[in-house]
């Protein structure tokens, strides 16, 4: 294998790590705050991408479109967070955990299903960011993109955890319910605030998806699971060590894809979940 | 042992079911025959997940997984060694028990709580799928391959009969077989063991019960279960597909029907899946909306009605009897 292949690859792992961090770290804020693991999250990437492209054809202007794409995921995640997750935030426990899968399960099996629908084709965004080539390595465009998205959006994440008062808030909420409902911390608010944070975060992720490659409608549970599994890898209440575990399993599966085919990848990724869950069982609980 | 209740509801189960076949094909239909298969394959697997998620809370996620070795391992071997699939259809089984087992076995060990065994097998049930079409050489990758190896046609002609009506008689043996082993062994002290493994796993290993072994027994013989039926389900079809062992296929589905039936009882899984193959069925004119009536249903299920049918209308039938006052509690449905 040639230096540059290799440069390349790295560079389209890293890019593919950061779509990874965001989708992970929907994941783990949701289930950090509330103990929902949200398995409809990449239904709602899908969303995003749908919305985007029909809404950008429309207007003829692609950043419109995405945005537009984005603010209808966020007002559905607040309708099904005061509706679905109102009635899943009611029980307690492992009872709750549960619930949460199997809510969520239906949702995206819903979801997919009314898309199957209406919206059966593949979609894909027409960014127009061009590729550039130095010292014969080559970068797609739709990779500038990722790098030019993602990472402002993975630092503004962690600047708003870190330095506002709703941020901190969120963090109190995550180590102690009790503890932060003493300080006058409403976490179902924050919850609230946090599950239409994520599913923005989805959609970003799958936006920067849909301008690399063609998304369909199964897509999406393809999403979830991905994000899954780098939340787990990562530690599932652990923003941090989640968007560490997202750059390395975006490199991981980069490098798998190209030696040994986009099948073994998979199964090579779905393995690292395995060994993780058998390693560490008590870090979801 | 099984209680006199028990063998009633078996026995006027069986005579419910066993003009089915021939009463649909009256009329010379082998579509209604085929919606028959189905209701038979899927109420035998969710027998198996009642086992293994309603008794000991473990929510096996990869059905599909368990039926599709079963079902590779029958038909690969059969093919390879050139004998009969009725005789390498133990191996599917043994196949499939045994990754039941093992996971079970290393759950149990892990202290592993539901959610983490779920996704566990949701991993092992997407890499399994992946495998399938990845495997092409002997798989047939998407495509598949055509299946005809658990034929009864040498015996339908012997006794007279169509050969896709004993078939279904053949399904409708092993559900009702499931269902007697299934109603020995709540009665039996593994089922008083499952009890108190999913009520109290500490107090159960204080009162002298193996947990992980209780645990591996359940996964086992629901894994085993389901490697059966897989087979079974591909000769339904005669044809083997990846596509049949998917996710939303297979797991969905059952965890839908176990549900809706009523967790934890005999008929339930019976009842729940009926109801989903007519519901499928009606939905039939429309059925570009199958598959989100069924995350509907599924969210309604487990926000509103997780009690299930059987139980459910046990409570009323105990109400209207006792009129109103609390009624003793009477063995499940």
């Amino acid at each position: 294998m040639a230096l540059s292949t290799g440069i390349e690859l790295a560079i389209d792992g890293l890019a593919r790590g950061l779509s990874f961090a965001l989708l992970g770290a929907a994941i783990t804020l949701v289930f950090g705050l509330g103990n929902v693991l949200n398995l409809a999250l990449g239904s709602f990437a899908v969303i995003a991408v749908v919305v985007a492209v029909t809404v950008g054809g429309a207007v003829g202007s692609v950043a419109v479109g995405a945005v537009a794409g984005l603010v209808v995921v966020a007002v559905l995640g607040l309708v099904v967070d005061r509706t679905l997750l109102s009635s899943v935030y009611r029980s307690e426990g492992e009872e709750r955990i549960v619930l949460g899968i199997f809510v969520t399960l239906g949702l995206a099996i819903a979801l997919d299903g009314i898309m199957f629908v209406y919206v059966p084709l593949t979609y894909s965004l027409a960014h127009g960011v061009p590729g550039v080539e130095l010292a014969g390595i080559g970068i797609r465009g739709s990779t500038l993109l990722t790098f030019a998205v993602a990472i402002p959006v993975l630092v503004g994440l962690f600047g708003f955890l870190d330095r506002t008062q709703l941020g901190t808030a969120t963090r109190t909420v995550v180590h102690d319910e009790t503890g932060a409902l003493l300080c006058g911390v409403n976490p179902r608010r924050i919850r609230t605030i946090i599950f239409v944070v994520s599913l923005v975060l989805a959609g970003i992720a799958g936006l920067l998806r849909a301008a690399s490659s063609d998304v369909t409608v199964s897509a999406g549970f393809e999403l979830t699971v991905f994000a899954i599994i780098v939340a787990i890898v990562g530690g599932v209440r652990d923003l941090r060590g989640t968007v560490l575990a997202g750059f390395g399993l975006g490199l991981v599966i980069t490098a798998a894809n190209f030696i040994v085919g986009a099948y073994l990848a998979n199964v090579l990724l779905f393995a690292v979940a395995v060994a993780v869950l058998i390693a560490r069982p008590e870090e979801i609980s | 042992m099984i209680t006199r209740g028990d063998v009633t509801r078996i026995g006027a189960l069986a005579l419910l079911l066993l003009p089915l076949p021939l009463l649909v094909t009256a009329g010379g239909g082998t579509y209604q025959l085929r919606i028959v298969s189905l209701f038979l394959v899927f109420a035998t697997l969710t027998v198996a997940l009642n086992v293994a998620f309603a008794h000991t809370d473990q929510l096996f996620l990869f059905l599909g997984a368990l039926a599709g070795i079963g079902t590779y391992t029958t038909a690969l071997i059969a093919d390879a060694a050139g004998i009969s699939a009725w005789a390498t259809l133990p191996l599917g089984a043994l196949a499939a028990g045994a990754l039941g087992a093992t996971v079970s076995y290393v759950a149990a060990r892990r202290g592993m709580t539901v959610i983490v065994l779920a996704i566990l097998t949701l991993s092992l049930q997407l890499a399994a799928v992946e495998t399938f079409v990845g495997a092409r050489e002997v798989t047939g990758g998407s495509t598949g391959f055509p299946f005809d190896g658990l034929s009864v046609a040498p015996l339908a002609a012997a006794v007279g009969i169509d050969e896709r009506i004993l078939f279904t008689y053949v399904l409708l043996g092993v559900l009702l077989t499931s269902l007697v082993g299934y109603a020995w062994l709540r009665n039996s002290r593994w089922g008083a063991a499952f009890d108190a493994v999913r009520q109290d796993p500490v107090a159960a290993e204080a009162a002298g019960i193996d947990v992980v072994r209780t645990k591996v027994f359940a996964g086992a013989l629901a894994a085993g279960t389901v490697g059966v039926v897989g087979p079974l389900y591909a000769q339904a079809e005669r044809y083997v597909l990846p596509s049949m062992f998917e996710f939303q296929a297979i797991d969905v589905l059952v965890l839908v029907m176990l549900v809706l039936g009523g967790s934890r009882t005999l008929l339930g899984p019976v009842v729940g899946a009926g109801a989903i193959v007519l519901l499928d069925e009606f939905l039939g004119e429309i059925g570009q909306w199958r598959t989100a009536a069924l995350g509907v249903l599924l969210v309604v299920l487990f926000l509103y009605f997780r009690q299930g049918i059987v139980p459910k209308a046990r409570a009323l039938y105990d109400g209207y009897r006792s009129d109103g006052a609390a009624s003793d509690v009477s063995p499940d449905g």
